[in-house]
């Protein structure tokens, strides 16, 4: 069965079951490796990509719910890492592992287009990621730099 | 591996189905160029194919001055590849910014002995200050578990917080040995005296005639040109470094942020297919039967295969479970083939009636009953007779699971005199050993593309993640297979670290100074580090001291989790230090600090230091709101006294509300740096990373056995944090040292555990000594 999904602004023929996960189908039909599988069941984020502007588990969600809706992957926020985000990441050395980082990174940058300036509760609420290696410390300072970043930018 | 008329069946329906894919030769360039974009974190060898002969076994040098430095350690986070590269560029004097880590080859190390000049450290003409922390390159073990001492690259294992402790003299000397030979060149080329010549930042220049070159214009006359005496080789000392000792972002981090990195998991290789698997959840049980037919015909499927127990020689004799592999085109394919393909499993059933309360009756009456006595000083019982009080108090922790991000896997292609490996490995040299064993191909014929892990917390303790998908793969010969475990399988794939229990007993006497100290403790024999923090002689000061190691049977696989022994240790012991401060009346700070004072240990003055320093960092004794307090522990590695150590101080300001909820508010940090920390950013990020890590041991993690098996198996009932539990405020500071420090990577922290409890205590009256605190009724009023 194939189905067209838009992603990173490009229109793909994906041969697969609609009903595979989208992560799945970013990952092995679309060769897209920057979303990770780590929990499968939808709690750690480390897939998160944007479906229509906002943040989703990949894992979790059939590939057909995206049919007709942009998708955003890590791949899509920048590929050289010039995107204020991915600086204000590199400002602070955040990633440890890096293998949370680009889910981590696309749920800050869900936040941030829906608050450009959020405070520490927002970030609290709205970034539910695990990272084993405990980078939240910088993640944080790395939210609040790319928000500034950003806002300079507009 | 098994031979079963199923396996030799499947194989055919894949030859059929593929249209008889075989790899008759080999491409690496091939390969690498599918799997190893040139970027940081890739798994290219450019020693296979090199632009440029290398000027040793650890430097390459580009004609564009790139400089290719390989790590024989692996990335996990921790900061090692920039780290050790700090260590060649230091003395190297090439270009930072022109700097490329890469991996060192596995399969090298197996063909080539060490040069004999790096045989040498420590102590090679080097300046160092006291001789201290000397690279632990173990006995001569074939399988790599403790090294390979005359191995190329010897210790490729990452563990034990000492990739940089083992790296630092060796590294140092291959930075050094290949500048002095980019020298010897230019000399040679200008026919001028070397001793005329300067190098720094890739360029050496001869003074007098104005003439320079660049390190990439000579590196091809300097591989030719061989050092006349490496024996004349020094290495700075600390007090010279320019590099080494300065806060250097991590090489590897720009590919985190845009998805690039390749780990073990991302790895594609052209022909490859899938495998999913099961491993019966009770260790030690085996696959009786698998219904393959009841899936045969599922989109993608190709075949399935069996495979028994791995091979306890292969995994330190930590006995895991035999499974079944389900091989599709897809990951997805797969797992939802091996999903509904029904399974029935052998199981032991000594081993299936297990359960945590039993496990917990077993270490408490391992503890009556006498252990294997370690330290028995002056008179413990006389001590006890003359206490004025006696206190006594039983802790326990836990199984617990490292949890890392990224679940197993590894890409296996087994052909008939060769076999290459894709995987993020802490131990190449041991999983080289079990691509050997399992296959009968030589080990010089087994050729790892190591890759970054999405975490690592452990050895190769990760489990059998290799050697699972080595029998896969050597059962589908010519093909390619990625092996990938579910979340759900990474916790039966990996080893726990022990479950432990301790009981201490002081005699106070009338001042409530300890003069009698009794400590027992209790882990599965097989566990890590089952005497550490107690063992030699009391960190605290007491004329009396006894301590014994207990040790029970259990079944479940243990390793070397982050912290070992010595993360649950230092909770008992500095526990009970606030016990015996709370019973005596007295400031656990000040209580702790004299205590420290009366012993005769050689870094007493760097713990009161780290004390000292971390209570007034805290505004230690400055009044808090109700519900919120401080409480200080020491972390001390080594503190014994071998010639290496690791010491810092921790106060935690941690509060809890009448509803319970425990927030760690602030971390006042005070630590060591020795001689020189080699990268401080990194070992910053170790410290927070850490304080995370303890903060989840403290409150939230548990694994438990029922019917035998693992019963927490995903982040819903083996939780992590997020980032809403982070300490809003991180304080960090160093002090200088006069040794040499163990390592960063996996002890830091562990105070957590005992400030959350005494904080607990502090503000509800409640003393809970089992963690995780999480579990406990944490209320008041």
């Amino acid at each position: 069965m194939a189905f067209d999904l838009t992603v990173n602004g490009g229109v793909h023929r994906v041969d697969a079951d609609p009903q595979t996960p989208l992560l799945w189908v970013i990952r092995d039909h679309l060769g897209l490796t920057g979303t990770k599988f780590s929990c499968g069941i939808g709690q750690c984020g480390a897939c998160t990509v944007h479906v229509d502007g906002r943040a989703i588990r990949s894992c979790s969600v059939p590939a057909a719910t995206a049919i007709g809706k942009p998708v955003l992957t890590i791949e899509g926020v920048s590929p050289d890492g010039t995107h204020p985000i991915q600086v204000a990441w590199k400002e602070f050395d955040t990633p440890q592992c890096g293998y949370c980082q680009p889910g981590m990174i696309m749920s800050a940058l869900a936040l941030l287009r829906e608050r450009p300036r959020p405070t520490d509760a927002d970030i609290d609420t709205r970034i539910t990621n695990a990272c084993r290696c405990g980078t939240y410390h910088r993640v944080r300072r790395a939210v609040h730099l790319a928000a500034d970043l950003m806002g300079r930018a507009r | 591996m098994n031979h079963d008329v199923t396996r030799r069946e499947f194989l055919a329906t894949v030859a059929a189905a593929q249209g008889a894919f075989v790899l008759g030769f080999w491409m690496p360039e091939k390969i690498h160029a599918q799997t190893a974009p040139a970027q940081a974190g890739s798994g290219a060898v450019w020693y296979e194919e090199p632009a440029t002969p290398e000027v040793n076994a650890w430097i390459v040098i580009a004609p564009d001055d790139t400089v290719t430095i390989r790590i024989a350690q692996t990335e996990l986070g921790q900061g090692v590849w920039t780290s050790n590269a700090m260590m060649v560029c230091e003395e190297l004097q090439c270009d930072w910014a022109k700097v490329r880590p890469q991996y060192a080859s596995a399969n090298r190390d197996a063909r080539e002995k060490a040069p004999e000049w790096t045989l040498k450290v420590p102590g090679n003409g080097a300046t160092d200050p006291k001789g201290g922390g000397e690279p632990t390159f173990g006995n001569r073990d074939r399988t790599g578990v403790a090294g390979i001492p005359d191995s190329l690259y010897r210790r490729m294992r990452t563990n034990a917080a000492s990739s940089v402790k083992d790296g630092r003299y060796y590294l140092q000397l291959a930075g050094a040995e290949a500048r002095e030979r980019l020298l010897l060149a230019a000399a040679g080329q200008w026919q001028v005296p070397v001793t005329e010549l300067t190098a720094k930042n890739s360029v050496i220049s001869h003074a007098s005639s104005g003439r320079t070159t660049t390190y990439g214009r000579i590196a091809q006359r300097a591989a030719q040109t061989p050092h006349p005496n490496p024996a004349t080789i020094t290495i700075k000392s600390p007090d010279q470094w320019t590099l080494m000792g300065t806060e250097q972002k991590n090489l590897d981090v720009p590919p985190k942020v845009t998805g690039k990195t390749v780990y073990g998991i991302d790895v594609r290789v052209p022909g490859m297919k899938w495998a999913a698997v099961k491993a019966c959840p009770v260790y030690g049980g085996e696959v009786r039967s698998y219904d393959f037919d009841a899936v045969r015909n599922l989109p993608g499927v190709r075949s399935a295969v069996k495979f028994p127990i791995p091979d306890p020689a292969l995994t330190r004799g930590r006995v895991f479970s035999g499974g079944v592999a389900v091989v599709a085109d897809t990951w997805y394919q797969a797992k939802t083939a091996l999903d509904r393909m029904p399974i029935e499993w052998t199981i032991p059933p000594e081993n299936a009636a297990v359960n945590t309360p039993m496990m917990n009756d077993a270490l408490r009456a391992e503890l009556d009953r006498p252990g294997r006595v370690r330290v028995n000083q002056g008179d413990v019982e006389a001590g006890f007779a003359r206490a004025a009080r006696v206190v006594e108090a039983t802790y326990s922790t836990p199984y617990l699971a490292r949890a890392r991000m990224e679940p197993g896997n590894a890409t296996v292609l087994v052909t008939g005199d060769r076999v290459d490996i894709w995987i993020g490995d802490q131990s190449p040299q041991e999983t080289r050993f079990s691509a050997a064993r399992i296959t009968g191909v030589p080990e010089e014929n087994v050729h790892l593309h190591l890759c970054h892990l999405g975490g690592g917390f452990g050895r190769n303790g990760n489990g059998p993640q290799a050697e699972h998908a080595i029998m896969i793969a050597n059962a589908h010969r010519g093909t390619p297979i990625h092996m990938l475990w579910t979340r759900e399988e990474d916790f039966i794939g990996t080893t726990y670290r022990a479950m432990g229990m301790a009981r201490l007993k002081a005699g106070l006497d009338a001042e409530g100074w300890p003069i009698a100290l009794d400590v027992r403790t209790c882990m599965q024999r097989d566990g890590f580090g089952p005497d550490a923090s107690f063992d030699v002689i009391s960190r605290y000061h007491v004329p009396n001291y006894r301590y014994s190691s207990h040790t029970t049977r259990f079944h479940i696989p243990v390793g070397t989790r982050r912290g070992v022994g010595q993360a649950a240790h230092e909770f008992y012991r500095e526990s009970f230090i606030d016990e015996l401060a709370r019973a005596a009346g007295k400031d656990p700070y000040r209580y702790r600090r004299e205590l420290i004072a009366r012993t005769n240990l050689p870094y007493k003055a760097d713990m009161i230091k780290a004390l000292d320093m971390a209570a007034e960092m805290s505004g230690w004794g400055m009044p808090l709101p109700r519900g919120k307090a401080r409480a200080i522990a020491l972390e001390e590695r080594g503190a014994e006294g071998n010639g290496s150590a690791t010491i810092s101080a921790m106060v935690h300001t941690v509060s809890v509300s009448r509803e319970g909820k425990v927030r760690l508010e602030r971390v006042d940090v005070a630590h060591d740096t020795g001689f020189g920390l080699v990268n401080p950013l990194s070992v910053k990020k170790q410290i927070e990373g850490q304080i995370t890590w303890f903060y989840n041991d403290a409150v939230h993690q548990a694994t438990t056995i029922a019917a035998g098996r693992v019963v927490e198996n995903n982040f819903h009932t083996f939780p992590l944090s997020r980032i809403h539990e982070d300490p809003p405020e991180i304080n960090i500071r160093f002090f200088s040292t006069g040794h040499w420090l163990i390592g960063m990577g996996h002890d830091r922290a562990t105070s957590v555990q005992s400030a959350i409890g005494d904080v607990i205590f502090q503000v509800t009256g409640k003393r809970f000594r089992d963690l995780p605190y999480g579990k406990h009724d944490l209320t008041w009023s």
